[in-house]
């Protein structure tokens, strides 16, 4: 029951504490504003280059930015605190590391899903893309195991955040890198094959897949595998950071680390 | 005159040298928008169709100026106010707006760093080749885009002032502005009621006027608007400024952080 | 309110926090407009000839914000010297002067973001002194500068005032204000309460003298029977760690202690003292009446 707790209440005041993502002023212009403003930006250039459809771009940008929330709030969730001499009160406290982490994660899922599904919707309005309503079931929880994967790749930048000072500038990086690996603005096979190499290592790639799939008229049976193998290199992403988190917070207490800037 | 000349020259240097002085920071504002070039010509690349590869890979060199203007003028005056000198700004007797117009110039004058960098970056990476009529009317044509998005600063960064969490307005202004200025979309394809809102804008001219001249061609009309515009928003800003100002004193927000 | 401040005196400002100080400050060198009232510097309208007030009177606050961190000092100093008009040839002489006064030769090429507090504020002062302002205002110069630090700006205050400068200025340190001011004004809630010289502050709150008695556990009736003594207009008691020191202010020619001392028989007392009114007493009373 205690875990339960600190899971969800723990992490939905840890999440309003830190950044505020539910001050309008922030939340429309960064979540909703820009995210609709990539997908127009890369259908438009899509349809310049005579490449793709609207609809390529539009499900991959949005889940693209979907990315957003869900690394930046898990890094900012941890060095937020650092910033604000917090993180060592809550590493002295007894609660279990696990649920305190994932709990943190819960609402940035949520977070990240939203803003995925708001790009899908909005964007497809604007772009004059027409999708059935037995496509978008599917399609949302293409989205929400995406989002929880990429959450997963939040976990370890929260972890390497205990060390790097600059937790935005990372943040920043990493989405760049999901920008040009993970087949958002052009399909896996019309990449250098190293670059897919490494698309296939990451999260999102096989997420985007999936949805295009499904966007597409594809049964929820047929892209089954692609989910998968999103969810599961999402969960060994989460892995990883939890398990550079334990080793961080033992080793930043042997050489005092936790409270430097 | 010549002491005001003076007075912006040092102004503008000495901001230029505190942008300078942290990498760190300068590396994301030209990584970012050199990123999404590249997302934008990977795009491209897939057909392989040359013209149109050139077409973009001009477009996306300036998309690193209004990136580093309007992502940072936003906060500029909040950032001013959280050092504790927009006070000793206002205070101090030569006209505001002369305060912050070199301050705006030398961010877009960072912006011009990331000009070279994507174009080199795109010759390398994608054999785009720089092909160039007229260097002359060209670098004319750069520089007017620098200028006008620097004054778009100005004007950005008086309007951002009551807004607390402007860093948030000023980053969604990145993308918009790379797509309606026709950086790497021609705006002819845009939907028909953006395209006021895009020759509304100075780059949009200016962009028309860096292709218009490597072409070879007489880009001096688009220059002439391009300019026009950009004195446009700095006589604008530098009436809102004034008046901003005396609220500021009305209100006593100056201080606030 | 109302006051005012002769060319070439150093003005004190003395008030609680929140009492108007720097409120009245900003709207004398232009940051606030008044909502009524007016002011004037040097015969200038705050209000109506703003540029030329702004050109004339220089602003330093105390602690270390205010200053561009990235550059260094002497480019600060550059940066507002330019901001304020000062002919290029003049820049370079009076900027070397002023480092000179503020002790700061040597590391004026040092980023700012290396200096300690005393140096910043320091260079604050200089900054403020740039453009040769005949009018200085200095809002809480001092505070969090070390004792020596402080100690030299106050020099260098008074050495403003030897070159002819008017300067106003706030504090919270009675023997800093006690020490460089002319006149003094006390503020509480917007409005003055007492206005003069430091010594004539000190005689019209308390024309007498101050009577301390350390005690060690005095019973609140014994201190109200000190009270009604004829001599004695007020007592004070001030906790400290094992005792209590009574505070009395006492008539000028009037010689309480033994008085005072029989009635604290049975009272275990420690040191007694007699000795005359500071300011800090003065400004105590005053604003706290």
């Amino acid at each position: 029951m205690t875990n339960t707790r600190i899971f969800f209440v723990g992490g939905l005041m840890s999440f309003r504490a830190q950044f505020n993502w539910l001050n309008p002023w922030i939340l429309v212009p960064a979540l909703l504003v820009s995210p609709v403003a990539q997908i127009l930006l890369f259908a438009y250039v899509g349809r310049a280059a005579g490449v793709g459809d609207d609809q390529f771009f539009l499900v991959g940008n949005a889940l693209n930015y979907a990315a957003i929330p869900c690394m930046f709030a898990m890094t900012f969730a941890i060095s937020g605190e650092r910033w604000g001499q917090t993180l060592g009160l809550v590493l002295v406290t007894p609660a279990r590391r696990l649920p305190l982490f994932l709990g943190r994660a819960l609402p940035v899922i949520v977070t990240g899903w939203c803003v995925a599904v708001f790009g899908l919707a909005v964007g497809s309005l604007l772009l004059g893309v027409r999708m059935g309503a037995t496509v978008w079931p599917g399609l949302v929880l293409a989205v929400c195991v995406t989002s929880l994967s990429c959450t997963g790749l939040g976990l370890v930048m929260g972890a390497a955040c205990l060390r790097v000072r600059d937790g935005a500038t990372l943040g920043n990086v990493v989405f760049l890198l999901l920008l040009v690996f993970c087949g958002t603005n052009v399909a896996l096979e019309d990449l250098p094959s190293w670059m897919a190499a490494v698309g296939e290592r990451l999260p999102l790639t096989h997420g985007i897949e999936a949805a295009r799939q499904l966007a597409s008229g594809a049964t929820l049976g047929s892209v089954s595998d692609l989910l998968v193998r999103e969810l599961a290199i999402g969960l060994g992403y989460a892995a990883l950071g939890l398990a550079t988190l334990g080793w961080m917070e033992r080793d930043s207490r042997r050489r005092a680390t936790l409270e430097r800037m | 005159m010549r002491d005001r000349l003076r007075q912006l020259w040092l102004c503008y240097r000495l901001q230029l040298k505190i942008l300078l002085i942290s990498p760190f920071e300068g590396f994301l504002g030209i990584v970012f928008p050199l990123m999404f070039a590249t997302a934008t010509l990977m795009v491209y690349a897939v057909n392989g169709d040359e013209a149109a590869m050139a077409y973009a890979g001009l477009g996306a060199a300036v998309m690193g100026v209004w990136t580093s203007v309007t992502v940072s003028a936003s906060t500029l005056l909040n950032r001013e106010r959280f050092a504790g000198t927009l006070e000793l700004l206002v205070a101090a007797p030569t006209p505001f707006s002369m305060v912050l117009m070199p301050i705006t110039t030398a961010m877009a004058t960072v912006g011009l760093v990331s000009v070279g960098i994507t174009l080199v970056w795109n010759r390398l990476v994608f054999g785009v080749q720089l092909q160039i009529q007229n260097w002359l009317l060209f670098v004319l044509s750069v520089l007017a885009a620098t200028v006008t998005i620097a004054m778009f600063g100005f004007l950005l960064s008086v309007v951002a002032v009551r807004y607390r969490t402007a860093w948030a307005l000023g980053a969604s202004l990145e993308y918009p502005g790379w797509l309606l200025c026709g950086f790497v979309v021609p705006i002819a394809l845009l939907p028909v009621v953006l395209h006021p809102i895009s020759y509304a804008l100075a780059p949009t001219w200016a962009v028309e006027a860096m292709r218009i001249a490597a072409a070879g061609g007489n880009p001096w009309n688009e220059l002439t608007v391009c300019l026009a515009l950009g004195l446009g928003y700095a006589a604008f800003a530098a009436f809102l400024g004034v008046r901003l100002i005396d609220s500021a004193r009305r209100n006593a927000t100056l201080a606030l952080t | 309110m109302s006051f005012n401040v002769e060319r070439g005196e150093t003005f004190g400002l003395l008030g609680p926090n929140g009492a108007g100080k720097t409120t009245t400050i900003k709207m004398l060198i232009t940051l606030l407009l008044p909502t009524s009232g007016s002011a004037s510097v040097l015969g200038l309208d705050v209000v109506t000839d703003v540029r030329e007030v702004r050109r004339r009177i220089g602003y330093v606050f105390g602690g270390d914000r205010g200053l561009y961190d990235r550059l260094s000092g002497l480019d600060n100093l550059r940066y507002f010297a330019e901001l304020y008009g000062v002919e290029p040839r003049e820049q370079r002489r009076r900027i070397g002067a002023l480092l000179e006064l503020v002790g700061m030769t040597g590391r004026e090429g040092e980023r700012v973001e290396g200096y300690s507090r005393g140096m910043r504020q320091r260079l604050h002062i200089a900054r403020g002194l740039l453009h040769d302002p005949d009018v200085v205002f200095l809002d809480e110069p001092s505070i969090g500068i070390d004792p020596v630090g402080a100690r030299e700006l106050r020099a260098t205050i008074a050495s403003l005032k030897d070159q002819g400068k008017t300067v106003l200025l706030t504090t919270h340190y009675m023997f800093e204000a006690d020490e460089l001011s002319d006149r003094i004004a006390v503020i509480r809630a917007g409005e003055i309460v007492a206005e003069g010289t430091p010594a004539e502050l000190k005689r019209r709150v308390a024309i007498g003298r101050v009577l301390e008695v350390e005690t060690y556990g005095v019973p609140e009736p014994v201190v109200s029977a000190l009270a009604e003594l004829s001599a004695v207009r007020s007592v004070a008691v001030e906790e400290r760690d094992q005792f209590q020191v009574l505070v009395l202010q006492c008539d000028a020619d009037s010689d309480v202690t033994q008085e005072v001392l029989a009635r604290l028989s049975g009272v275990r007392v420690g040191r007694v003292g007699v000795r005359e009114p500071t300011l800090e007493d003065a400004y105590v009373q005053l604003v706290t009446a």
